[in-house]
């Protein structure tokens, strides 16, 4: 034989304490326990599909709005319509902008930033149903689906982005600065957070279909309670032990470390560091914990 | 070599498979009231104590009932899915043709398509459009490859699913029920490229419900019977037997 050089793909498995699927052979046994070694494959594995999971999140992006008659105008139309939204209702209506001077820039940062990680936990939900005949038929890291899915939100969160400045620059005189350098390091402290959320979500929600009716309802509890739509002065108003609450939402480093970036503003320490530890655990848990349990997936399906 | 060939192609066993399944009883005021979980589950044992080895240049056939466990198995081969007890060795790269065209995205046209499968069997981009015009041309598909999956009759869904498979030069080949379908001109080509699979120590594994052609086609034919093995043996006892056991089964 040999047509076929390259190893083997998928959940790493143990066999009596030791790898067996290096050289083209592999085991597959009721008790596969993913161990360290079997990590390493695993990286590698995802490295090899790594392909797969670009093609995939570019086709979704093309074809999202593919029949539309404005096409790829979607992309910067969508979170223009969304700015305008929200600063109807909070700005306008609402009258949020009390106390925050630039309140479209702090308002837009929050919602773009929020909306990357409120679509990333619905389409991580959906990247295995809605695959499920590929997972049933071919044998491939399915860490690779959510991480896809992930992509395709970030790229349109990169996007919104670019429609931020266009906004906040003449709305708020926010352009943008030599702290901009650290929005890639946002960036990617919120993309491995998301996809933790997105590896939780998908894994939950083969077992439990339930999930996809929860989490629009999550995620908009999510949204009210943090810094997004108000002010940091409205909870410091309140002081006492709803402020002390509110800073264990992971969203208040990750948005204030957007808005360190974005903004200009001070970097809330304490929340940061709130935030990386939130990231070790939703973010890097999520992902083991979907790697653990991908093994039992098609069965559910 | 990558391939040990003093082990066999595939080694199963004691393989077993259940599923839970959601009982769709009628609700009853009582049954409501009476029940301890959300919703009542029974269990499904999909595959129960199944040992077998397919050998290297060897055509396995598998047949059995609608439900018998016949997808289950190429699926705990394909090592798509875990199974719950017993184990499966499996020493070679496999290329699976479960079902007809499924794994196709149908909404999507066949070239996005032909790229879709090729990347999840682990191919980089430029493998895969290296196969490409091989591919259609084996499909015999020509210009219907920019058309959506969607517009092809089941002949060309299985004509491209078959192609892909193949070209894809796998050590195994897992088929389910796609040999019934395709026109005789079609299913010559198709035995032919498994011969040649075969004849490079290939293996093959195929399953269908439709009885002709497999007593040609396999050398040895494995009869699951909800779940358990009723027979493995030479494919012409082991047909003839099922044919005998089951009348209503096409052949």
């Amino acid at each position: 034989m040999g047509r076929f050089s390259r190893s083997f793909p998928g959940a790493p498995c143990r066999d009596a304490g030791r790898i067996v699927e290096s050289t083209g052979v592999a085991t597959v046994t009721a008790d596969q326990v993913p161990s360290l070694t079997g990590w390493r494959n695993y990286v590698r594995n995802l490295w090899r599909w790594r392909e797969f999971g670009w093609f995939l999140a570019m086709g979704n992006l093309k074809a999202r709005n593919a029949s539309t008659s404005l096409g790829l105008v979607w992309w910067m139309l969508n979170p223009l319509i969304m700015a305008a939204v929200y600063f109807l209702v909070f700005g306008l209506i609402l009258g949020g902008r009390r106390g925050e001077p630039q309140f479209i820039a702090w308002l837009l940062s929050g919602v773009f930033a929020f909306n990357y990680t409120a679509t990333a936990m619905t389409s991580g939900a959906n990247s295995i149903l809605s695959n499920s005949r590929l997972l049933v038929n071919i044998r491939f890291p399915r860490l690779i689906l959510p991480i896809s899915a992930v992509i395709e939100t970030g790229v349109g969160f990169l996007m919104s982005i670019a429609v931020y400045y266009l906004i906040v620059w003449p709305a708020d005189g926010v352009s943008p600065g030599i702290t901009l350098l650290w929005l890639p390091v946002a960036a990617a402290l919120h993309t491995v957070f998301n996809l933790g959320l997105a590896g939780w979500t998908a894994r939950l929600a083969i077992p439990f279909r339930d999930i996809n009716n929860l989490i629009p309802h999550l995620t908009r509890l999510w949204l009210y309670l943090s810094p997004i739509i108000w002010p940091l002065t409205f909870l410091q108003d309140r002081g006492g032990p709803v402020e002390d609450l509110a800073v264990l939402n992971p969203m208040y480093g990750i948005l204030s470390f957007y808005r360190m970036a974005l903004m200009g503003r001070d970097l809330d320490t304490a929340a940061f560091v709130l935030a990386i530890l939130w990231t070790l655990v939703i973010g890097v848990g999520g992902i083991l914990s979907f790697v653990r349990h991908e093994g039992n997936m098609v069965r559910h399906l | 070599m990558t391939v040990p060939r003093a082990q066999p192609a595939i080694k199963a066993s004691r393989i077993g498979v259940s599923y839970r399944a959601y009982l769709d009883r009628a609700s009853t005021f009582r049954r409501v009231v009476a029940r301890r979980r959300l919703r009542q589950t029974t269990t499904v044992v999909a595959l129960d104590d199944v040992s077998f080895e397919v050998e290297w240049g060897e055509t396995m056939g598998l047949v059995g009932d609608n439900g018998a466990g016949k997808s289950t198995l190429l699926r705990v081969i394909a090592r798509t899915m875990r199974p719950d007890a017993g184990s499966v060795t499996v020493n070679g790269e496999t290329s699976t043709l479960l079902q007809l065209g499924a794994g196709f995205n149908h909404e999507l046209s066949g070239r996005r398509n032909v790229y879709l499968s090729g990347l999840a069997h682990g191919l980089a981009r430029v493998e895969v459009s290296r196969l490409f015009d091989d591919i259609v041309a084996y499909a015999e598909l020509g210009e219907a490859i920019d058309r959506p999956i969607k517009s092809y009759s089941s002949g060309m869904v299985s004509r491209l699913a078959f192609s892909i498979s193949i070209h894809l030069l796998p050590d195994i080949l897992l088929l389910d029920e796609v040999l019934a379908v395709g026109d005789a001109g079609f299913r010559k080509k198709s035995q032919a490229a498994m011969r040649e699979l075969l004849g490079q120590g290939g293996a093959v594994m195929v399953a269908s419900h439709v009885l002709s052609g497999m007593a040609e086609m396999c050398d040895r034919v494995l009869w699951l019977e909800r779940g358990r093995i009723r027979d493995l043996g030479p494919a012409e006892t082991v047909i003839e037997a099922y044919g005998r056991a089951s009348p209503s089964v096409p052949r």
